[in-house]
């Protein structure tokens, strides 16, 4: 469980601080402390049931008692706050006499089925009963039993939700699952109904608990009353040892714990490891159960080579002789350009680098990229897009901000983590939080006030904020004729007509901005997305110097993937910045000069026939990458492909050799979090069957091209920490900006805007072979608002036809809870779907047609 | 709608007096259980999207407050106290004598609607132990003879 640190606690100054004493010692502490953490801070400690570090005390269970002079009764110190000459006894006898008497009340109606239950070992009540409870009871009367139907007496066992399995019985009524629940995640599929000795927990009636926090609410029970379907009975923890980990599918780098088995070379379920600086000790369902996927029976586990047109199973040795061998003929016949790489961001800084040296030195090639599923990439490395992308960022630094501006993000589904900082930051602080998209999301509920704007006209939202702010004078005024010279929209009322906001919503962003002391501003994917994206970036570095923001906001465009940032500081872009070249250069004592392709262009040249051999570390275009035909058509068209991954794939399915890849929690790697944080994944089992890492795979790779490539292993990693100590941020231009509106042709019949999310529970390709997120979501389905959906008699569930120009697909339809406008989303984490098809590769906003399919 | 729309004016103009949504949980239920004398799950739906508090804070406390019947009851619901000044007093013979008088079990309704009976936690009431609550009015200090009377006034009421 986190602790509480000091970054929790009021902040010190002289006269805030009052001095206690606590079992003889004396501290001080800044008022508001509770007494506590007071004593947490002192190394003393109190049992508790019901604290949590992260949520507001409730004082339910009464375990925390502790004695404090000149007060008449025991105190609960969760919820007692520290004053001047305190005197607080937490073992004198009348406490320990208390905390007997709390634990014999607590058991009243516990079944005390310890045998069978799976909390055994590392439950709080048999631990704190152990401790300070009697081994006897007062009460001989019947105990009070939940009994479902069709159970026997003592198990209450009833599945309240796809992973969570509650036992009412068990449950003490410390309320830490729906307090977490509504405060920490704001959903309320979960509820305490009833009162006295029949008071209980359940899902909300015909609900289901199927947040994309839930797990969480199994991690925090003290008890065996909630437990999950991932864990439960398959081990006992005891026969589990914890290696420390980050999770692989967001970009925060959250922090984790495998509980692993030595003998059966199995990881059995994920933690938390709390980290106040990133994750606050909560993990969404992704990061907790994504780690099935390690293993997965289906996982890849020898390398498998194409003879007569089938892919049959292979040795290491034959499969890198073959590449050795087709690669070389490649490279000689017509020169390394010719071979092109795309490898996953969330591989390690080792591989990453690895394939980077592999296609430079290798094949002195510069087509590399890691960003295997966006349509449009900038060219150049330090276009207004990358120097945002560049800023610093730091996700506590949310907490303490009086501004919380989110810009074109569908926050939970892409950065569930800073969705929960923001809303700590909405629970206990006053901050002015917005939320501006091109859709209604979730994260309204933590929002003063959500803007929407019509699809694809984000330069036009900026702008209209920055005039709003120039015309009632809340920036300087000429800065503000400055900005006026490079913007050709006229007036905030104009941007306002185009952008779909009105004026009013615009002032009231700029006000906040004109104030605010600490501002934390970040895009989301659907900037990063845009075919318009440095055009958007323009316009924020514009409004970040109309405002004045330097000094007093953080502003980024935050990085999606476990190790996108380190890619970008590592230089796996076809055109790294110069620093990074020439450091680059100095390491190898060569570059190549030939001309960079981003993915987009290595696409188009595989078509063309003109990039013939490829390798792809870990990354799955064919169902990622937009316009699935266009990318497919291509790929077929390759002499040599080589696919690592560890699954077989819609790419792996294509290639000329496939190799078995190991995932992050079989190797050590680091990886680099959206806050530029290094941070280590240690190794927690060994890598199934022959899989092996990327680092392995590239060097390996390099050596049967050419024997002097050997990369070793130290060569990698102090090559990668000098590249990592480069200074990235790019710095902002001297001048504003040229920001002219930019608008899409009319498509025609293809008028209703469509995004393509990642589902709740999903992030990627890999995740829908994890059983238990499968259990939320493993089928496709379009999320259609509910007002449109009644016009065109959509009911949830019916088929849908869904017609883009290039594409069709029939999915079953959602009704959307949080969207109102005319959009529709559809999750890109299903191989069955083939969303990516839908796309066009050179449209800002993608637009469809829906219709109901008649049975 | 099962609330009618009176009842959802009514519910608007009650909760537009707090400062915050959920303070408006209480009197909309008791709106609620005025109009139709019980309240479930529907209704809970229905509040919620009147008062647009979370459906589920809506039946956490419609449950915990055991003064919202929970659904179609008998024209006069009894509640008999079976906390622990009552239970000293004999709230439990004092229960199974209403059991065998209606020739009902506690959570049931006798066949003509009339009673529901039931058990619930103190109603603060401890001083004049043991006691019951039928509708809205507290009966104290009970007797066996004195629970002959009251049902047989509200039996001659009905
Ligand atoms: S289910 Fe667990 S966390 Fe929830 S109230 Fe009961 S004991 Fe506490
Ligand atoms: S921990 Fe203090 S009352 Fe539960
Ligand atoms: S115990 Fe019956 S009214 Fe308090």
């Amino acid at each position: 469980m986190a602790e509480a640190t000091k970054k929790d606690m009021p902040t010190e100054t002289a006269e805030n601080m009052v001095t206690l004493t606590i079992n003889g010692r004396e501290t001080t502490v800044p008022k508001g402390t509770t007494v506590l953490q007071a004593a947490k801070e002192l190394g003393v400690h109190i049992p508790t049931f019901c604290w949590h570090p992260k949520l507001k005390p409730v004082g339910a269970c009464r375990m925390c008692y502790v004695e404090v002079e000149k007060m008449p009764k025991l105190q609960v110190s969760c919820a007692l706050e520290v004053m001047d000459g305190m005197v607080v006894h937490t073992d004198s006898d009348t406490v320990k006499q208390g905390r007997k008497a709390i634990i014999e009340f607590i058991l009243l109606n516990h079944p005390l089925d310890c045998p069978t239950c799976d909390k055994g070992g590392e439950c709080d009540l048999q631990n704190l009963t152990f401790a300070h409870g009697v081994d006897d009871s007062r009460f001989e009367f019947q105990k009070y039993r939940f009994v479902d139907e069709g159970m026997t007496t003592t198990f209450d066992d009833r599945r309240i939700g796809p992973e969570i399995i509650l036992n009412r019985n068990r449950c003490i009524l410390c309320y830490k699952c729906v307090r977490a629940n509504k405060e920490a995640f704001g959903e309320y599929d979960l509820g305490v109904y009833e009162r006295g000795s029949i008071a209980e927990i359940n899902a909300a009636p015909g609900e289901q608990v199927d947040n994309p926090f839930s797990g969480n609410l199994v991690e925090i029970c003290p008890v065996g009353a909630l437990t999950n379907s991932d864990w439960r009975y398959k081990i006992r923890v005891w026969l589990t040892s914890t290696t420390p980990s980050i999770c692989n599918y967001t970009s925060s780098g959250i922090n984790t714990l495998f509980f692993k088995e030595n003998h059966h070379n199995k990881i059995y379920r994920v933690t938390s490891r709390p980290s106040d600086d990133i994750d606050d000790g909560w993990l969404p369902d992704v990061t907790r159960y994504g780690y099935q996927i390690v293993n997965s029976p289906d996982r890849l586990t020898t390398p498998l080579v194409k003879k007569e047109g089938k892919q049959v199973e292979a040795t290491w040795e034959e499969a890198l002789e073959i590449i050795g061998k087709r690669f070389g003929e490649i490279k000689e016949r017509l020169g390394g350009v010719c071979v092109g790489a795309l490898v996953s961001p969330g591989l390690d800084n080792a591989s990453l680098h690895a394939a980077s040296r592999l296609m430079r030195v290798g094949f002195k090639s510069n087509n590399i990229d890691f960003r295997g599923d966006y349509r449009y990439l900038p060219e150049s490395s330090e276009s207004p897009f990358m120097r945002l992308c560049s800023r610093p960022f730091k996700i506590a630094d949310i907490d303490d901000s009086d501004v919380i501006v989110t810009f074109g993000s569908d926050l939970i589904r892409e950065h569930a983590n800073e969705y929960l900082r923001i809303r700590k930051a909405f629970n206990f602080g006053n901050a002015r939080i917005f939320a501006v998209n091109p859709y209604q999301t979730k994260s309204a509920d933590v929002s003063s006030l959500e803007l929407v704007y019509l699809p694809g006209t984000e330069e036009s939202v900026v702008n209209g904020i920055c005039l709003a702010a120039i015309e009632d004078n809340l920036v300087d005024a000429k800065r503000g004729e400055k900005f006026k010279l490079k913007t050709p929209t006229k007036s905030s009322a104009e941007a306002a007509k185009v952008s779909g906001v009105d004026r009013e919503s615009l002032r009231t962003v700029a006000e906040a901005l004109a104030e605010g002391k600490k501002i934390t501003f970040f895009t989301g994917e659907i900037i990063t997305r845009s075919r318009q994206r440095d055009l958007i970036a323009s316009a924020l570095i514009n409004l970040h110097r109309l405002f004045g923001l330097k000094g007093r906001a953080q502003m980024s465009a935050l990085a999606r993937y476990a190790n996108s940032k380190g890619a970008e500081k590592l230089g796996l872009l076809p055109n790294p910045r110069t620093v990074v070249v020439d450091k680059l250069r100095g390491l190898w004592g060569e570059y190549p000069e030939s001309p960079a392709r981003n993915t987009d262009a290595m696409m188009a040249l595989i078509k063309k026939e003109e990039i013939k051999g490829f390798l792809i570390l870990g990354s799955n275009p064919v169902m990622l990458y937009p316009d699935r035909e266009f990318v497919k058509e291509g790929i077929e068209k390759l002499d040599f492909l080589v696919v690592a991954d560890l699954f077989e794939t819609e790419t792996t399915e294509l290639a000329d050799v496939v190799l078995p890849l190991a995932s992050w929690a079989e190797y050590e790697g680091y990886y680099v979090n959206l806050e530029g944080r290094t941070q280590k994944a240690a190794r927690a089992v060994k890598p199934i069957g022959q899989a092996k890492p990327g680092y392995e795979i590239a060097s390996l790779i390099g050596e049967a091209l050419d024997p002097e490539m050997f990369q070793n292993e130290q060569q990698i990693h102090s090559e990668v920490r000098q590249l990592l100590e480069l200074d990235s941020v790019i710095a902002y231009p001297d001048d504003f900006l040229e920001v002219k509106a930019d608008t899409d042709g009319s498509q025609g019949d293809y008028n209703l805007p469509l995004y393509i999310i990642d589902d709740w529970h999903h992030s990627g390709h890999l995740t829908e072979k994890a059983p238990s997120l499968a259990n939320f979501a493993s089928e496709p389905y379009i999320e259609i608002p509910p007002q449109l959906a009644s016009e065109l008699k959509i009911a949830h569930g019916d088929s849908v036809r869904v017609e883009s120009e290039v594409g069709k697909v029939i999915l079953p339809a959602r009704i959307s809870e949080h969207t109102q406008n005319n959009v529709v989303l559809v999750p890109r984490n299903f191989s069955s779907s083939n969303v990516t098809s839908l796309l066009m590769r050179k449209k800002r906003v993608d637009r469809v047609k829906i219709s109901k399919v008649d049975e | 709608m099962i609330l009618t729309q009176e009842s959802i004016q009514e519910i608007k103009e009650k909760t537009a007096k707090y400062p915050r949504k959920k303070s408006g949980i209480l009197p909309a239920l008791t709106v609620a259980y005025r109009q139709l004398g019980y309240v479930d799950d529907e209704i809970y739906h229905e509040i919620s999207k009147v008062i647009k508090v979370p459906y589920v804070e809506i039946a956490e406390a419609a449950t915990f407050y055991t003064m919202f019947p929970k659904k179609s009851r008998g024209k006069y619901l009894i509640q008999v106290c079976h906390n622990i000044s009552c239970a000293l007093l004999g709230a439990d013979s004092l229960i199974s004598y209403l059991e065998d008088k209606l020739g009902i079990k506690k959570g049931e309704t006798t066949a003509d609607n009339l009673f529901t009976l039931i058990s619930v936690e103190c109603l603060g009431s401890c001083s004049t132990a043991p006691m019951m609550q039928i509708n809205h009015d507290f009966h104290e200090n009970l007797t066996r003879e004195k629970v002959d009377g009251i049902l047989e006034t509200l039996r001659s009421e009905a």
